[in-house]
This record gives C-alpha cells, sequence and structure tokens, in this order.
C-alpha cells in the first residue's frame, strides 16, 4: 500500500468527508489525515505549519461551496505562500457549472501545484488515481 | 474838316449800334466798332481801331481773312456759326455775317463784320442731342417704346421699339383697334380697354402690367402705361410707353415658384428646419419648427435666438456652437442632444448645423435641420430597460439551474457512495452507521427541495396581488410575533417608521422579509452589545426605502458582496446558517418590483436598504 505523509480533506458536508475518508483508508496508508471545515480553518493551519516548519501536506481534497471561505478564495490565498514543493490539490464538486471549470483553469495555469478537476461522486478507482504525491 | 467830322459822327453811331459790328476797311483793319463789338471779344487793349484782324484774332482771324477777301470781291458768304476761345479761355458760339461796305458809288471798301451770340442756344442743342443719344440708349436697353395717339387725327403712331416689342415690321402702321386686340384676351385686354376708355373720359393716366400676344403669337408681359394730353383744357391725345418686362416677369414668377416649392417641402419636412444669421437670429424657420417652439406663427419666431426659446446656458452652448460652424465653415452633423426648453419640457434632437457660405467665401449664416428623436430614444430606453429585465431574468435561471443542479448533483452523489459502501459492507455496527448517513442525506435533499420548491413558487405566483398596507402596523406585528426570540436575545427594535406611510406590497411576503432581516441582525449580533435594530424610511426617486440599520458584527463585503444575496451561501461559522434566507428575501422583493441593497462595517453593524416601488 502507497504511504502519503499528510492529507488534508476540506469540505463542509460531513457525508462527503465520511466517504473520502473511507476510501482513502482502502487505498493509501496516511500518517496524518485532517480535515476542515471550509477554506480559512485550513488556510490557518498551513500557515502554521509553515511558521513552525512543519509538513506542508501532500494532498488536499478541496470542495469548492462553502461558507466563511470557499474553494476558490483559499486556492487564491494558498498559491500565494512560499511552498516550493509540489501539493497536489485535487477539487472534488458536484458543480458542473462551466464558471468553475474556467476558474479552475485559471489557477492550475497561475501555479507550479498540481490541481485536477474532479466531480462527485468519486468511486475508488478514481480515488486511488488521484491520492499521489505530485 | 466837314468830312473828318462827318466820319467821327458815322463812327460815334456805330459805337451804339445794339448789335455787334464792325466795319473793316480793304486792309481788313478795323473802322469802326460797337461798343458791344468790343466788349464781345474782350479785347485787352479796347483801342481796337486800326489795327488788322489777323493781330486781334491771332489763327482765328487768319481764317476768316480768307472769308472777309472774298467778301471784299463781292462774294458773301452769308451766316455762319463761328467758335472762338477769347483770352480767358471762355468758349463762344456765335453767329457771324460778313457783308461787303459799299460808299456811296457802290463801291466795295470793306466788310461789316456782325455777330450774335448763341453760345446758350448750342449748348442746349448739345445737351438735347446728348439726352437724345442717351433715351435712344435707354429705349434699347430697358425695352421701353413710346406711342402717341393724335385725337385730332386719330392717328397712331409707334416707336421703333414699341414695334418690335409687337414684332412687327418697322412698315407697320397700327390703329387704336388693332393696337388694343394685342392685348391677351380677356384680363389684359378688358383692362386696356378701360383704361383707355377712363382716359379720354375722365383723363386719367394709366399705368398697367398686361400681357400681350405679339404677330409672331408669342405671349409676352408688358408695363402700359398712357397719360393724356390736354390743349387749352381740351384732350387732344394720349403719349404713352410701352415695355416689354418679360424677362423679369418670367423670372419672377420661376423665383416665386421656386419659392413657392421650397416653402412647401420645408413645410412637409417631418424635419426642423431653420435658417439663423451671423448674429444667431433665426431668420426662416418651417411649420415644424414653428410649432416645436410653440408657435403658430412663423413671424413669432423670425428675428428671435435661441435665448429667447431656452435657459441662457443651454442657449450660449448653442450660440458657441453657431460660431464655430460659422467661423471654421465646417459643417456640424448629427449632434444628438438633450434639450430643455423654457417650460422644462425635454426633448431629444438629432442637429446638424451647415455653414450658408457668400460671394467673398464667409459665412453669413446657417442652416439648421433637427430631427426630434425622442420618441425613438424612449423606446431605445425602454428597450434596453427590456433586455436588462430579460438578461437579469436569464441570469437568475441560470444561477437558479446551477443551484438546482449542483445541489441534487451533490445529495444523489452522496446517495450513490453511501450505498456503493452499504452494498460492500459487511461490518454491522458501520452498516448502521452508513444507514443513519442515508438518512440524513434523505432529509437533506426533502430540505433543499422544499428551499427550491419555495423559490420557483415566489417567481412564477407573479399574480399574487398586492395590497396597500400600512408599513408601520407590519414592522408593530413582526416584533410582536418575535417578542420572545427579541427578549432572550436582550434585543431591542427601534419602530422609526412614519405611521402614515402605505405602501402596496404582498403582505406575507414583507412579513416573511421584515422576519428574516430582524432575525438575522439578532443571530449576527456582536458578542459585546446588546442587539438594537432600528428601522425607519425614506423617499428616493420613485422608490419608498426601508431602512433596517443594526449594530451587529457587520460583514466584509469586498469578501462576501457578491456572494451575500446568493443561495447556500453562508458566511459565519453559525450552525442556524442555511444560506437560504437572504436568497429568499431577495426574490421576494424583485417579485414585488423593488431591489435590496446594503452596506457594512465589519464590527459596527450593517444596513440594508429595501426599496419598493410605489408606483407599481
Amino acid at each position: 500500500m502507497r504511504k502519503i505523509n499528510s492529507i488534508y480533506i476540506i469540505d463542509d458536508d460531513p457525508i462527503t468527508v465520511f466517504g473520502i475518508k473511507k476510501i482513502l483508508g482502502t487505498v493509501v496508508q496516511c500518517e496524518t489525515l485532517a480535515t476542515y471545515g471550509n477554506g480559512k480553518l485550513a488556510l490557518e493551519a498551513i500557515r502554521e505549519h509553515l511558521t513552525n516548519q512543519l509538513a506542508i501536506p501532500d494532498v488536499i481534497f478541496l470542495d469548492i461551496n462553502m461558507p466563511i471561505m470557499d474553494g476558490w478564495q483559499f486556492l487564491e490565498e494558498f498559491i500565494g505562500l512560499p511552498i516550493n514543493q509540489k501539493v497536489r490539490v485535487n477539487i472534488i464538486t458536484s458543480s458542473i457549472d462551466t464558471a468553475d471549470v474556467e476558474n479552475w483553469e485559471h489557477y492550475r495555469t497561475r501555479s507550479h501545484h498540481l490541481i485536477t478537476f474532479n466531480n462527485k461522486p468519486v468511486k475508488k478507482d478514481k480515488l486511488d488515481l488521484i491520492t499521489k504525491v505530485a | 474838316m466837314l468830312k473828318d467830322r462827318h466820319i467821327r459822327t458815322t463812327s460815334y453811331l456805330i459805337k451804339q449800334l445794339p448789335k455787334a459790328t464792325a466795319f473793316l476797311n480793304s486792309e481788313l483793319e478795323v473802322t469802326h466798332a460797337s461798343d458791344k463789338w468790343i466788349d464781345y471779344f474782350n479785347f485787352e487793349d479796347r483801342n481796337v481801331f486800326g489795327r488788322k484782324v489777323i493781330d486781334l484774332f491771332g489763327a482765328t482771324g487768319k481764317a476768316w481773312q480768307k472769308t472777309f477777301k472774298e467778301c471784299i470781291k463781292g462774294v458773301s458768304s452769308g451766316t455762319t456759326v463761328e467758335h472762338y476761345t477769347d483770352k480767358n479761355q471762355k468758349e463762344c458760339w456765335f453767329e457771324q455775317t460778313v457783308l461787303p461796305w459799299y460808299d456811296e458809288q457802290e463801291n466795295v471798301i470793306g466788310v461789316i463784320f456782325q455777330i450774335e451770340d448763341v453760345t446758350d442756344s448750342v449748348v442746349h442743342q448739345l445737351e438735347l442731342d446728348k439726352l437724345h443719344l442717351l433715351y435712344n440708349e435707354k429705349t434699347e436697353i430697358a425695352k421701353i417704346g413710346s406711342w402717341n395717339y393724335d385725337l385730332t387725327t386719330h392717328k397712331l403712331t409707334w416707336s421703333k421699339m414699341t414695334k418690335r416689342i409687337h414684332e412687327v415690321d418697322d412698315d407697320y402702321v397700327p390703329d387704336i383697334n388693332t393696337s388694343i386686340n394685342f392685348y391677351k384676351q380677356g384680363y389684359s385686354r378688358n383692362t386696356i380697354s378701360m383704361m383707355l376708355e377712363k382716359a379720354m373720359r375722365e383723363g386719367v393716366p394709366w399705368n398697367v402690367k398686361l400681357q400681350i400676344v405679339t404677330a409672331k403669337g408669342n405671349e409676352k408681359w408688358v408695363i402700359a402705361a398712357g397719360k393724356p394730353l390736354f390743349k387749352n383744357n381740351i384732350l387732344v391725345g394720349i403719349l404713352g410707353t410701352f415695355q416689354d418686362i418679360n424677362d423679369q416677369v418670367v423670372a419672377d414668377i420661376k423665383t416665386k415658384e421656386s419659392e413657392r416649392l421650397l416653402k412647401t417641402l420645408i413645410d412637409a419636412l417631418p424635419l426642423n428646419v431653420f435658417v439663423k444669421d451671423l448674429n444667431s437670429k433665426k431668420i426662416l424657420v418651417n411649420k415644424a419648427e414653428c410649432e416645436y417652439l410653440g408657435f403658430k406663427n412663423p413671424n413669432s419666431v423670425i428675428g428671435k435666438d435661441d435665448f429667447d426659446f431656452y435657459s441662457a446656458e443651454m442657449a450660449q452652448g448653442f450660440r458657441e456652437e453657431d460660431l464655430q460652424v460659422m467661423n471654421s465653415l465646417e459643417p456640424l452633423l448629427g449632434k444628438e442632444c438633450i434639450i430643455i426648453k423654457k417650460d422644462g419640457s425635454a426633448t431629444t434632437l438629432l442637429t446638424s448645423k451647415i455653414p450658408l457660405v457668400g460671394n467673398d467665401g464667409k459665412a453669413n449664416g446657417l442652416v439648421g435641420i433637427s430631427l426630434d428623436i425622442s420618441e425613438l430614444k424612449q423606446k431605445e430606453e425602454e428597450l434596453r430597460d427590456l433586455i436588462n429585465v430579460t438578461s437579469l431574468q436569464n441570469k437568475k435561471l441560470v444561477n437558479f439551474a446551477h443551484i438546482v443542479s449542483h445541489n441534487l448533483r451533490s445529495h444523489s452523489a452522496n446517495f450513490s457512495m453511501l450505498l456503493d459502501f452499504l452494498v460492500n459492507e459487511e461490518n454491522g455496527e458501520e452498516k448502521e452507521n452508513i444507514t443513519r448517513m442515508l438518512v440524513d442525506a434523505s432529509d437533506n435533499l426533502l430540505e433543499t427541495l422544499e428551499n427550491l420548491n419555495e423559490v420557483v413558487a415566489i417567481n412564477t405566483n407573479t399574480n399574487l396581488v398586492k395590497k396597500p398596507i400600512l408599513l408601520n402596523d407590519m414592522v408593530k406585528k413582526v416584533a410582536q410575533n418575535l417578542s420572545a426570540f427579541l427578549r432572550n436575545n436582550n434585543a431591542k427594535i427601534v419602530n422609526d417608521v412614519c405611521e402614515k406611510v402605505i405602501i402596496p406590497v404582498i403582505p406575507a411576503y414583507l412579513e416573511s422579509i421584515l422576519l428574516n432581516f430582524v432575525t438575522n441582525a439578532v443571530k449576527y449580533k456582536e458578542p459585546t452589545r446588546d442587539p438594537v435594530i432600528r428601522l425607519s424610511c425614506s423617499f428616493q426617486e420613485n422608490y419608498m426605502v426601508l431602512v433596517i440599520k443594526d449594530n451587529g458584527m457587520g460583514i466584509d463585503l469586498k469578501k462576501y458582496g457578491d456572494k451575500l444575496f446568493g443561495m447556500y451561501k453562508t458566511f459565519h461559522n453559525n450552525k442556524d446558517a442555511r444560506g437560504i434566507g437572504l436568497y429568499i428575501s431577495k426574490n421576494q422583493i424583485e417579485a414585488m418590483g423593488g431591489k435590496v441593497t446594503v452596506s457594512s462595517t465589519v464590527g459596527k453593524g450593517s444596513t440594508f436598504k429595501l426599496f419598493f416601488n410605489e408606483k407599481n
């Protein structure tokens, strides 16, 4: 089984979080798996890790529609952070709004991180594919 | 001695002769001369006796000498008119008579030289000749002929020009009847007959513009004038002139026709047309322009300028525009501007101004053409409004479609995922866990559907009837309904809404809206102070505005402004937040023809303004 140091799940829907966690348990071995209810909480955690020179997540599962700070606002802040390593950010959404696809294109080309766009539901095969260190 | 005396006596007699007379001997020396003769020639030395003619008259004398010598020989030249310039350069014309001078034995002993001044008559003759020449010239140029009717002989004579105007030969002999028949039948012939009769009977002259038909059949306009002549109070004849004015009249008629055509044309145009002079005073306006300015008669507008019709500021602008056009000679084409007349009415005009350039290459005014496009503008405005409404509706629809799609998809994705887990799960405890989540997911889906249903209902039930209600009463009612909730949160409502304000609303919507805004204000209170919600109203343009001001935590509009009224958008870590309240309130306000705006300062509070369209 693949080993990954740190994975973040940023989503306000407990069922989705439950599902991702459950499938992850069957495809990777993960040392740290953290969950955040919105972008702001996740961003605060990452900033703290950066200041304390702790490990940054290798893979992030990111929802778009969230209170306080949504997925796009999170990405806007995240790509501006001084992170040298390449982080894999998997957007998981039920949106088929073309505006969201355009937004994804926008951030994907502006960042050195690997950003992917995935529609719900995310089945095991798919999750296996996208849960890798970038 | 006796002879001497005789001579002296003779000399003295001659001296007094009333005519200028001189006696010259055979040597052509002056022997006797009358004072008149000496005076006439104005000699320097009055003592002319014994002097030769050639000495007295110089070159002129030399010419005369021949005549005199012939005369002495017995050949008289009779009377001739001579010309002489005296020492003062005065020109004299005189009639000269040279006769032989006989002695008692009928021997020629000299000549008698007698003169009579004719300067005046010669000058008159010259002037007459000149006048004659001028008269002929004028007759030729002005095409004025003359005629003369002698009543004693009943003879009518036409001048050459009169004949030419009638297009008859020079030897044509007119009479009074044939001449009248040249006039065109009808008005012209009747008029001339009447005039002639009146002149003969009452001696009244005439001067009329009539038409003739010439011998060659051409119609011509003429001015015929006649003046009766009297001798001892008896009418003896009629003298008249006859002027060909056909060219002028035809040109005149053509000009008038062109003018009429132009006037008909510009009056019929659905455009405002005006001509301004250098001072921007209107010197011509068409019917449309006249009516536009509110007058029936163009004379009420002529001579006035824009300062008479518009505000000083607006008129000054037009004046500068006029000057620009007239100075640059560049036309101003299709300029759109909104014009406010003194009565306050506004129109949108599309105006062109074209300089009128004179022969000197400078502008002497301008022609203006305006098209009233107010209606067009209004239609354009209405169309734009319609497009705005349509695109807004479309945007709302697309937004709603995405909301529906997104929400239903997210629930169905959860179902799909959970069912997948359930099928493959063997652990009984986990199975139960998953089943519980499936129930949650089902509840969430139901709630979502209910919310969506509510939004659809608001947007489709547009035929819900609006009723006028007292806004103040509604605020009181909501405060009453929320009294327990407010007491529990130490919240206070301040109702500053004017008691008399009545607005047409769908009462259920307004109640729901007020409930939502008030509970929101309490839910998102600033933790360190008790919530105070102040409601007041004001008028703004077409709207009655309800202002709801709280002292809550406020919201960062830079971050969340565009999402505040969106569906399922929440901005606070509040467990009650569903992200549906403001979305529904906004839909309800818009369904009543209103709108909502917000201003907020984080930490201080928010102010929501609800606009109710009073007219609708």
